[in-house]
C-alpha cells in the first residue's frame, strides 16, 4: 500500500493532463491546488512511514524510493508547490496564458520530485533534462518581451551543457561500475571507500558531476543566468530560488559516496563555493537593481551550500537549501503585499529590532562601541564552540570545522554589527537580546543540521567530513584564520566607527576602481556588447 | 563498403548538396518528401548490415552534418529546416546503424509534425516561412502547443522518443573519441536549430501586419495522431532505455 507514495512524481503530470481540459478559468487553480494538497498530504505519509518503519520505500523495479533525502525534501516541496500555486492564483489572473502557467508550473514540479526520487542514474538524467525544458518554457512566459526570452535562453544554454556533462558522466560511471542503480552503486563506492582509490577515471566521473550541479546551482562562473531572470513572473522567481537552483546540492547529496572517494573533487567544490560565496555576497552589495541583487544573494548562497558539501557537511547543505529557499520564497512572494502596506503607511518596512530595542543615543561613543565590538567578535565563536561540544566533540577532529567555525564567526558578527549599527544603541536590554537569540538561533541550527545528519546519513557522516580534510597543517589554519578574523575585524570598525570622520574625503582611486568593477559585474556583459558591435 | 556509400548517400544529404540544391524543377517542399522517403530507404538498409561502421564514413557524414547546421541556421523555411535536420541527424544514424533505426523513425515522426505546421502556414500565411510569424504562442495557443512538442521532441529533450532513444544507445554503446564528438554536436546542434525556430515564431511580440488563423478541428485531430505516436514511441524508448 506504501507504493502508492511513488506515484508522487506523476501527480503533477496528471493535474496538467487535467488542466487541458477545464475550460472554466476559476476552476484552473483550484483542481491544481486541491490535488497538489493531496499530493502533500501523500508526501507526509510517506515521511511518516520512513521515520517510523525506518526503511525506504524501493518500486517501479528499483528505479524511485522514497528514502531518508526524498522523506525530507518531498514535503517540502510539495509544500513550496502548494504556497506558490496559491500565490499565483490571483498574482497571474491577468495575465495572458493563465492555464498555460499552471499546466508548466506542474511539469517543473513533477521533474523535482522525479529527480529527488530517483533512485537510477537514467532517471535522474531524464529529470535533470525535463527540470531545464520546464524551466526555460516558464522563465520565457512572457513571450512577447524580448528580454525575457533572451535570458531564458541564457539558462536554456547553461543547462543544455550541464545536461550534456550529467550524461558524460553516467556514461563513464557505467563503464566504470557497470551499473546505474544508485543503491547497489551507492554500496559498491562505500565499500571502496575503506581503500584509497588511485583511478583518475573516479576522479573525472566526480568532477563531471560536481561541474554539472554548479552549472545548474549558478555557482560562478555558470552564474550569470540567474541574475537576469527576474522578469519572469514572481511565482517563477520564487520557484528558481527557493526550488530549481538546489538541484545542484540535491544531486552532490545523492552521490555523497561517490565523492567520498575522490577527496579531491570535494576540495575544488570547497574552494569554488568559496570564492562564490565571497564574490557574489560582494558583488549583491554594489549593485544598483534589486532584483539582482536578490539573484546575486542566492548566487552566493550557492556559494555556501556547494562549500558546505565541499567541506564534508552533506546534510547541513540539505538544511542550508531549506532554510534559504523558504527565507527566500518569502522574499519573493511578500514583496508584492510590503509594496501595497508601505503605499497607505510611510514608514514601511519596520525592523522588529527598532520597535523592541530602540533607543536613540544621539552621540555615538565610539571607543566604547569598539570594546562591545571586540566582546561581539569573540562571544560568536564561543557560543559557537560552546555549542557543539555540547552537541558532539568527534567535530573537532577535522579540519573542515575550523572554516565551518571560522564562517560561524562571520555570520555572527555580521548579525551583531548590523543590529549594533542600526540602533546606535548600546543597552542591555540590547545585549541580552542579541546574544540569547544568536545562541538559540545556533542550537537550533546545529540541533537539527546533527539530527538530519544522524538521519540521512547514521554513522556514515563522520566519514564524509574525514574525506573533505584539507591537507592543510591546523596550526597554519588556525593562523591564517586568525589573520583574516584580525584584518575583517580592523576593517569593520573603521567602515562602521570611522566613517563619519572620512565623510568627505573621496575615496582612492584604486578602491574606486575595485567598486566599478564589482557594480558592473567584472565588465561580463559590457564584454559582450563590446564584441555584438564590433560583429555587427 | 558500396553499402555503407550508399548509406551515406541516402541518410547523409550529399545528392542533396551536389545535385539537388541548385535544381529548378523540385522545390523545398518536394526536397523534404524527398530526403524523408531516402531516410526510410536507409532505415530499411540499414537492417542487412552488421554493426559496425567505418570511421571515414562517419567523419565524412559528420562534416555534412556540419554544414547542414550552418545551412539550417540561415533559413526560416520549415521545409528546408525539416530537410537539413535530416541531414544534421545521418552521422548518429551511421554510428549506431541498426540500433540507430528507432531515432531515426522517431524523427520522421517528428518531422512529420513539423511539415504539417508547415503546410499550416503555407496554407494560411503564403509560405512556410516563419520568419515573420511572431507570438504564436499567445496568438494561436494550439498551433504553439503542437509546434512546441515538435520542437522539444527535435531538441532531444524528454519525455520524446528522440531524446530517449539517444540516451539509450550512448548508455549502451562501447565509445571512442569519434562517437563523443559526433554526440556532442547533434546533441548541440538539434538543440540550437530547435530553440531557433521557437525564438522566432513560437516567441515574440504578435505580428500586427499579419491575420492569425487557427487550426481547424481536422488538423487539430492528424496533428493529435502524429502527437500519440510520439508517446507510444517514447514508451518504447523509455522500455529501451530503462
Amino acid at each position: 500500500m506504501e507504493k502508492i507514495i511513488l506515484l508522487i512524481p506523476s501527480i503533477p503530470i496528471v493535474i496538467a493532463f487535467l488542466l487541458f481540459f477545464v475550460r472554466n478559468k476559476e476552476l484552473i487553480p483550484k483542481v491544481s491546488i486541491m490535488l497538489s494538497s493531496l499530493l502533500a498530504l501523500l508526501a507526509l505519509s510517506g515521511t511518516y512511514y520512513v521515520i517510523t518503519n525506518d526503511t525506504p520505500i524501493v518500486g517501479f523495479g528499483g528505479l524511485l524510493i522514497y528514502n531518508q533525502l526524498s522523506a525530507i525534501l518531498v514535503p517540502y516541496v510539495a509544500i513550496l508547490g502548494l504556497v506558490i500555486r496559491k500565490y499565483a492564483t490571483k498574482y497571474m489572473w491577468d495575465e495572458a496564458g493563465y492555464r498555460r502557467f499552471f499546466i508548466l508550473l506542474n511539469f517543473i514540479f513533477s521533474s523535482i520530485y522525479l529527480l529527488v526520487m530517483s533512485n537510477n542514474l537514467i532517471v535522474l538524467a531524464l529529470a535533470w533534462q525535463l527540470l531545464s525544458i520546464s524551466l526555460y518554457l516558464l522563465v520565457s512566459f512572457n513571450v512577447g518581451s524580448n528580454t525575457a526570452v533572451r535570458h531564458a535562453k541564457w539558462i536554456m544554454v547553461i543547462h543544455k551543457g550541464a545536461d550534456l556533462i550529467f550524461i558524460f558522466a553516467i556514461v563513464l560511471v557505467y563503464d566504470t561500475f557497470g551499473s546505474f542503480d544508485l543503491a547497489i552503486l551507492s554500496e559498491k563506492w562505500l565499500a571502496m571507500s575503506h581503500n584509497h582509490v588511485e583511478n583518475p577515471m573516479v576522479f573525472a566521473i566526480g568532477f563531471l558531476f560536481l561541474m554539472a550541479a554548479m552549472m545548474k546551482s549558478a555557482i560562478m562562473p555558470f552564474h550569470i543566468w540567474l541574475p537576469y531572470t527576474s522578469e519572469a513572473p514572481t511565482p517563477v522567481s520564487a520557484v528558481m530560488h527557493a526550488g530549481v537552483v538546489n538541484v545542484g546540492g540535491i544531486l552532490l547529496n545523492k552521490l555523497a559516496y561517490l565523492l567520498l572517494l575522490t577527496p579531491s573533487v570535494l576540495n575544488i567544490a570547497f574552494v569554488v563555493g568559496l570564492v562564490t560565496a565571497i564574490v557574489a555576497s560582494v558583488i549583491m552589495l554594489t549593485v544598483s537593481d534589486i532584483k539582482r541583487s536578490l539573484g546575486y544573494s542566492t548566487v552566493g548562497q550557492m556559494g555556501y551550500m556547494i562549500m558546505e558539501v565541499g567541506l564534508g557537511a552533506f546534510s547541513l547543505a540539505i538544511y542550508h537549501l531549506i532554510v534559504h529557499g523558504i527565507f527566500k520564497a518569502t522574499l519573493f512572494l511578500g514583496a508584492g503585499s510590503l509594496i501595497g502596506m508601505a503605499r497607505h503607511e510611510s514608514n514601511l518596512p519596520k525592523r522588529l529590532s527598532y520597535e523592541l530595542f530602540w533607543e536613540e543615543k544621539i552621540k555615538s561613543k565610539a571607543k566604547k562601541a569598539f570594546n562591545y565590538l571586540a566582546f561581539f567578535t569573540i562571544l560568536p565563536i564561543l557560543a559557537f564552540v560552546g555549542v557543539k561540544m555540547i552537541l558532539t566533540d568527534d567535530f573537532f577532529e577535522f579540519n573542515a570545522s575550523i572554516i565551518i567555525l571560522a564562517f560561524a564567526w562571520l555570520t555572527g558578527t555580521q548579525l551583531f554589527v548590523s543590529f549594533f549599527k542600526a540602533s546606535k544603541s548600546d543597552s542591555f536590554k540590547m545585549i541580552f537580546a542579541l546574544v540569547s537569540s544568536f545562541v538559540l538561533i545556533l542550537f537550533t541550527y546545529e540541533f537539527i543540521g546533527m539530527t538530519m545528519e544522524h538521519f540521512l546519513y547514521g554513522n556514515d557522516g563522520l566519514l564524509f567530513y574525514k574525506a573533505a580534510t584539507l591537507n592543510v597543517d591546523i596550526i597554519i589554519t588556525l593562523i591564517i584564520l586568525a589573520v583574516i578574523m584580525i584584518i575583517g575585524w580592523m576593517f569593520m570598525y573603521k567602515r562602521h566607527l570611522e566613517d563619519a570622520s572620512e565623510a568627505g574625503n573621496k575615496p582612492a582611486q584604486l578602491k574606486w576602481l575595485f567598486y566599478s568593477f564589482l557594480a558592473k559585474e567584472g565588465y561580463f556583459f559590457s564584454l559582450i556588447k563590446f564584441f555584438k558591435k564590433d560583429n555587427a | 563498403m558500396m553499402i555503407y556509400v550508399a548509406l551515406l548517400l541516402l541518410a547523409g544529404g550529399l545528392p542533396y548538396y551536389i545535385l539537388l540544391e541548385n535544381n529548378k524543377y523540385l522545390n523545398s517542399k518536394q526536397i523534404f518528401l524527398l530526403s524523408g522517403f531516402l531516410l526510410i530507404c536507409a532505415i530499411f538498409l540499414s537492417l542487412s548490415l552488421p554493426d559496425d561502421h567505418p570511421d571515414l564514413l562517419v567523419m565524412i557524414s559528420f562534416l555534412s552534418a556540419i554544414f547542414s547546421i550552418y545551412k539550417a541556421t540561415k533559413t526560416t523555411s520549415f521545409y528546408k529546416l525539416g530537410y537539413y535536420l535530416i541531414f544534421v541527424n545521418a552521422p548518429f544514424f551511421i554510428l549506431f546503424q541498426d540500433r540507430g533505426m528507432m531515432y531515426s523513425v522517431s524523427l520522421l515522426v517528428s518531422l512529420t509534425g513539423l511539415y504539417l505546421i508547415a503546410k499550416f502556414y503555407e496554407k494560411n500565411y503564403g509560405s512556410a516561412n516563419y520568419g515573420n510569424i511572431t507570438g504564436i504562442t499567445l496568438v494561436t495557443p494550439c498551433v504553439g502547443t503542437y509546434l512546441s512538442f515538435y520542437l522539444i521532441a527535435l531538441a532531444l529533450y524528454p519525455p520524446f522518443p528522440n531524446s530517449l532513444f539517444f540516451l539509450s544507445y550512448i548508455f549502451k554503446s562501447q565509445h571512442d573519441l569519434l562517437s563523443y564528438v559526433v554526440v556532442t554536436t547533434l546533441f548541440f546542434g538539434n538543440f540550437f536549430l530547435a530553440m531557433g525556430v521557437m525564438k522566432k515564431t513560437l516567441f515574440g511580440r504578435q505580428n500586427p501586419n499579419i491575420h492569425y488563423v487557427h487550426m481547424t478541428t481536422k488538423e487539430k485531430i492528424i496533428h493529435f495522431i502524429v502527437l500519440i505516436a510520439l508517446i507510444v514511441l517514447s514508451v518504447f524508448g523509455l522500455k529501451e532505455t530503462l
